[in-house]
């Protein structure tokens, strides 16, 4: 109790209270604009922390994740159009609602149930962490190691539709967290003589240019001229009906639960939750034919599902330094940039920092219903009227100042193009790119693991895999990687065995 | 169109991962041997994603860019803009880009475009020099200025 109480008197001051109000407000904002997503908010923001106060700084990153799942939900509901991946499944049943004139209702119901998903993550995030980072407290190198190859392994081939190449995208990441000087040995490796390079590839530098050219660039080949005009984006308030809080309930239930377990899970996302929410209420429903045509259900499930996975994900990421998605991977950047080492020490060298986050992803939740009322809503769907070809050159000049301010150093806007590139093409050719950035968040944390390991060991690699838990995660790790062969293997004998019914 | 992109890429990679495996070979003990295998397991990977694409019966169309020519000016721009900073000063290279990417895009509005880029860029010098106080290259005119 004492973790969370201190922590709160930390968080409860003027600068994490006022970077959480703005956050949020910001996360809102940039959710609602078709082509921004938080990741790349998120990815544009964390050079700016590097002066901040550790929870200054982590209450944005809270206020703008929380904040944009909701914030996608405007464009999703009045234009069809999903702000940010994660609220596809709010199309189906929000635009409809729309057409219907029920658009401000639609979007009431979204604030509320972003908001309660959220909260529910939250609290899951505050019960589970503390208890989950005691028990890794047993953790040796082999198991940090095995742990760091699951998260790899499983991250590599859940995310995107490709096993194959989302685990090449890791090997990838592993491999370019070796450049620079072995911390081990000392010696430098694929430096080539460049100064520059002797302190590795900057982390956030790649991941600016990695996760915030590629839209900016498909932004560009969109090339909107127009922007929407105001009638299309007029709404008027509605309360809730009588009963109406109460009939949403279950789904509430339902859907924080399923939020909660996919963000736990290492590489499912927002946007995983958000399905499984909406097609677990439509099973539930006494009408599922109504689903799909304006049913206020669906969008409960969708974004309560969506914000539910919200603080889970950072469950696996503050407890084992595996991060489960993208913006966990940025959460523990953000940590990194402080100096702080992600993981269970995380909880007893800095409690107040890692309670004071989870109150953050709380509060943040709750300052959706502030944030999204009728009328803030009605000020974030005018942003719209903007037109997309003039964000291109605006978000360019956020991603250099962005980069630039990290060392100073002109050669890191090069580098941050050149990650920019590579990855508009690597996602053209279905290679994920988060399993890039996890293997170079892992990447140190497995070879420093492996070789403390082996040097415990005298070099004997059995060690590796003769501890109990270690087995456990290295069979675990195997299963990971053997498991989409194994499908393809069922799948395709289950094709020939049709094929040869007469 | 899908297998030819896919045989490009498993031989890019492939090739990669065999020239970091090679290079890691000159480093001495454990600090060589793990990009040594890191090398070769993305060789691998790279072979398979060829092995596949060979492999495959289909070819579906898969359109790298949608529409090359306002991809070429917006990434011509960036490195223009990139290239610009230092000689011309942060703030004036990000006025210009805001300034002439809008209209190359097509975006004929000129007041709309000007009155966007001056508050965007005010925006930015608030924060960043104002508020924040960090470094950015210094602008051309203020330089000379200072020199004269």
């Amino acid at each position: 109790m004492d973790f969370f109480l201190n922590a709160a008197s930390a968080v409860l001051t003027t600068g994490p209270l006022a970077a959480m109000l703005g956050a949020t407000l910001l996360g809102v904002l940039i959710g609602a604009l078709p082509g921004l997503n938080p990741v790349m908010a998120i990815a544009l923001l964390l050079p700016l922390t590097y002066s901040m106060d550790p929870l200054v700084a982590l209450a944005m990153v809270a206020g703008i994740y929380n904040g944009s799942m909701y914030g996608g939900a405007i464009p999703a509901i009045l234009l069809r159009i999903p702000g940010t991946p994660a609220s596809i499944a709010t199309t189906f049943d929000g635009f409809p609602m729309a057409e219907k004139g029920e658009a401000a209702k639609a979007l009431k119901i979204a604030c509320w149930s972003s908001a309660i998903g959220g909260i529910a993550s939250a609290l899951a995030l505050m019960s589970v962490g503390p208890l989950l980072a005691r028990a890794t407290l047993q953790f040796g190198p082999a198991e940090y190691f095995w742990i760091a190859m699951f998260g790899m392994a499983s991250v590599g081939v859940m995310v995107g539709s490709d096993p194959v190449k989302g685990i090449l995208a890791a090997v990838l990441g592993l491999l370019v967290g070796t450049v620079g000087i072995d911390s081990l040995s000392g010696q430098a490796r694929f430096t080539f003589g460049q100064p520059w390079l002797l302190g590795g590839l900057d982390l956030v530098v790649v991941l600016v240019g990695l996760y915030a050219l590629p839209p900016v660039l498909q932004l560009a080949e969109k090339c909107d001229l127009r922007g929407l005009s105001a009638a299309q984006l007029k709404l008027a308030s509605v309360p809730f009906r009588k009963g109406e809080v109460r009939s949403l309930l279950p789904t509430w239930g339902r859907s924080s639960l399923i939020g909660i377990f996919v963000g736990v899970l290492p590489g499912a996302g927002g946007n995983i939750a958000a399905f499984l929410s909406y097609n677990a209420a439509r099973s539930a429903s006494s009408e599922p034919e109504s689903f799909g045509k304006g049913n206020p259900q669906g969008v409960a499930a969708a974004e309560c599902g969506n914000n539910a996975d919200n603080a889970a994900s950072m469950i696996p990421a503050l407890t084992l330094g595996i991060p489960g998605n993208v913006v966990a991977a940025l959460v523990l950047s953000a940590l990194m940039i402080h100096g702080l080492q992600p993981g269970p020490q995380l909880f007893h060298q800095n409690p107040v920092l890692v309670g004071g986050f989870m109150i953050e992803m709380l509060l943040t939740s709750v300052l959706i219903l502030l944030v999204g009322g009728a009328a803030a809503t009605r000020i974030f769907a005018q942003i719209q009227r903007l037109p997309g070809v003039l964000l291109v050159p605006s978000i360019l000049v956020l991603m250099c100042v962005g980069v630039y301010v990290i060392n100073g150093r002109p050669v890191d806007l090069w580098v941050m193009l050149a990650a920019g590139a590579a990855g508009y093409l690597l996602e053209k050719l279905n290679v994920p790119l988060a399993p890039i950035i996890l293997g170079m968040i892992l990447g140190p944390m497995a070879e420093q693991s492996v070789r403390r390991a082996l040097l415990i060991s005298r070099g004997d690699p059995t060690e590796l895999l003769t501890r109990p838990i270690s087995a456990v995660l290295a069979l675990a790790t195997l299963g990971m990687i053997l498991w989409p062969l194994l499908r393809a293997i069922k799948r395709r004998r289950a094709k020939k065995a049709s094929e040869n019914k007469p | 169109m899908e297998r030819s992109q896919d045989l490009a890429l498993g031989l890019l990679v492939a090739g990669l991962g065999l020239a970091a495996a090679w290079q890691a070979g000159s480093y001495h003990g454990a600090g060589g041997t793990y990009p040594m295998v890191l090398g070769l397991v993305l060789a691998l990977c790279g072979g398979l994603v060829m092995l596949r694409a060979a492999r495959a019966k289909t070819d579906a169309p898969r359109r790298l860019v949608d529409v090359p020519a306002n991809l070429v000016k917006a990434l011509a721009a960036g490195v223009i803009y990139v290239a610009l900073i230092l000689p011309l000063g942060f703030y004036t290279a990000s006025a210009l880009l805001m300034l002439a990417l809008p209209p190359v895009l097509g975006f004929r509005r000129p007041l709309y475009t000007a009155v966007v880029a001056a508050s965007f860029v005010a925006l930015v010098w608030a924060v960043f020099s104002l508020v924040l106080n960090k470094p950015l290259p210094a602008e051309l005119w203020a330089a000379s200025r200072l020199g004269g």
